[in-house]
């Protein structure tokens, strides 16, 4: 990944924070997307910088608010530098059964989870046409493909991620883009044990056939891996990375 | 990335995906246990100047296919050596050409035999190893055919179909062991295998790839390293398309 130039939106803790790590380790520079700057972000950036001595810059946006997307395409494009990769894995998450759900609930999960993506996607790819170079890495979700109860609302979400990888892929694949997405199964982030009983994480846990739960960094190795000319001839692909779910 | 100390097993190594995940490998400092059917002056040439390059051990080993006793044989050779096994790539097999009812059974057992029993048999063999050590990986190569299916590829497409079966089952039962299993389905990669193909078939699988070219045996061999490596520990009971985007 050297000197390649990747953004990552949702960087502040969990998978896309290890994304950053992964891909700042393996050379890369980082525009990290959070939602609002903090203290323990901005030294997160600076240290990771010095480190592997390469640019961290950290972008801030609400992924809910449109114009705020706006200008985080505009920031990012002003820096003039030709960009190799985008990763959208900034999303919420909702456990609720289907007839708890309001559409209002449901409504909130599309914004973030699909449309912000769309949004921000239709603004980067501008770029990536011009160059005539980039690999798009969305992040979907076992629930998108296993329909699990609960998870009406985030899965739908999540599954309409999965088509637009699919068209994004069909449509740009002329400019020598790719776009493919990665399904974390259970990964050990606040997250999930925010929105996850104790009880039903070991019960998924027993129903992998590695028995154990991903960690951040499984999945950052997939992205990268999926970012990196490794992957050069895959496209509009679903990559499972749930131990076997 | 590197496989240093890794010592990896990988069958059709003379030509085409095999020869690529081969020298793929080797350039990733893992040591190969290279099989191919027969001995080769030029491959045990190009094996030495590869294992001098990248400064690791590549051993040769043959067997047929369709010949149990020497694969049997070439496993001794591997436990003789006492060395750990930490990935299996099955890649040796054939293509078939022939539309359904020019099909005879028993080409299609004899298909079966080379593309998925002996890669079977020779998996029993190797993960035997890897489940005394509790680790290892383990790649099959099935075939968009497999998933899409492909018209005049009966016997082929079945066998390779066969591999995800496979994949899925033996991910759960080794998966106690902490061994992955994974298939990667090609689509249209440039090698002897499909060079064959008639012109119009190729035409029609290359329009409706998205990428609009064939594969090179260098990009499969590069998500086989992937599916090797720790890059993918939380990866398994997956087949994975390396095809451009056909489907």
């Amino acid at each position: 990944m050297k000197n390649k130039n990747i953004i990552v939106t949702g960087c502040a803790r969990g998978i896309g924070k290890e994304i950053v790590n992964t891909l700042s380790e393996n050379g890369a520079n980082v525009w990290a997307c959070v939602r609002k700057p903090t203290e323990d972000f901005s030294l997160f950036c600076t240290e990771l910088s010095q480190k592997h001595n390469n640019t961290i810059t950290p972008i801030y946006c609400d992924f809910i608010d449109q114009e705020q997307i706006k200008t985080a395409a505009k920031t990012i494009m002003s820096d003039k530098k030709p960009i190799h990769g985008l990763v959208n894995n900034a999303g919420i998450t909702l456990n609720r059964l289907f007839q708890m759900t309001s559409l209002e609930d449901a409504r909130k999960q599309m914004e973030v989870n699909f449309f912000a993506p769309f949004l921000f996607t239709q603004y980067i790819v501008k770029i990536m046409i011009r160059q005539k170079l980039g690999s798009i890495v969305n992040i979907s979700s076992t629930a998108a493909q296993d329909a699990n109860s609960g998870r009406g609302a985030y899965g739908s979400s999540k599954a309409a991620v999965i088509c637009l990888t699919k068209t994004i892929a069909a449509e740009l694949a002329e400019y020598n883009i790719r776009a493919n997405a990665i399904c974390p199964g259970l990964t050990q982030t606040d997250m999930v044990s925010e929105s996850m009983s104790q009880e039903i994480i070991q019960e998924t846990i027993n129903q992998t056939k590695l028995h154990r739960i991903g960690q951040p960094k499984d999945i950052s190795n997939a992205v990268m891996f999926l970012l990196s000319d490794l992957s050069s001839y895959m496209t509009g692909q679903v990559l499972r990375v749930d131990g076997g779910l | 990335m590197t496989l240093k100390g890794k010592n990896i097993v990988i069958t059709g190594c003379l030509k085409g995906i095999g020869r690529a995940t081969l020298e793929t490998f080797a350039k990733n400092h893992a040591n190969i246990w290279a099989c191919c059917q027969k001995e080769d002056q030029e491959f045990l040439d190009s094996i030495q100047k590869l294992s001098e390059q990248y400064d690791v051990k590549i051993f040769p080993l043959y067997f047929d296919l369709n010949n149990y006793d020497q694969i049997k044989q070439a496993f001794k050779q591997i436990t003789d050596s006492k060395q750990n096994i930490d990935g299996l790539v099955n890649i040796a097999g054939v293509t078939y050409n022939a539309l359904f009812h020019m099909t005879s059974i028993e080409k299609t057992r004899e298909i079966f035999e080379l593309d998925f029993h002996s890669q079977l048999y020779l998996t029993q063999l190797i993960s035997k190893l890897m489940m005394r050590k509790k680790s290892g990986s383990v790649v099959f190569i099935s075939s968009v055919t497999a998933l899409d299916g492909n018209p005049g590829q009966i016997a082929y497409s079945s066998a390779k179909a066969s591999f995800i079966g496979a994949t899925k089952t033996l991910a759960s039962e080794l998966g106690n062991y902490n061994i992955r299993v994974n298939s990667i389905a090609p689509g249209v990669i440039l090698t002897d295998m499909t060079k064959d193909l008639p012109k119009d078939k190729m035409d029609a699988l290359l329009s409706k790839s998205k990428i609009k070219r064939l594969g090179t045996p260098e990009e499969v061999a590069n998500v086989i390293l992937f599916l090797i490596s720790d890059l993918s520990a939380y990866i398994s009971g997956q087949i994975i398309r390396v095809d451009g985007g056909i489907g």
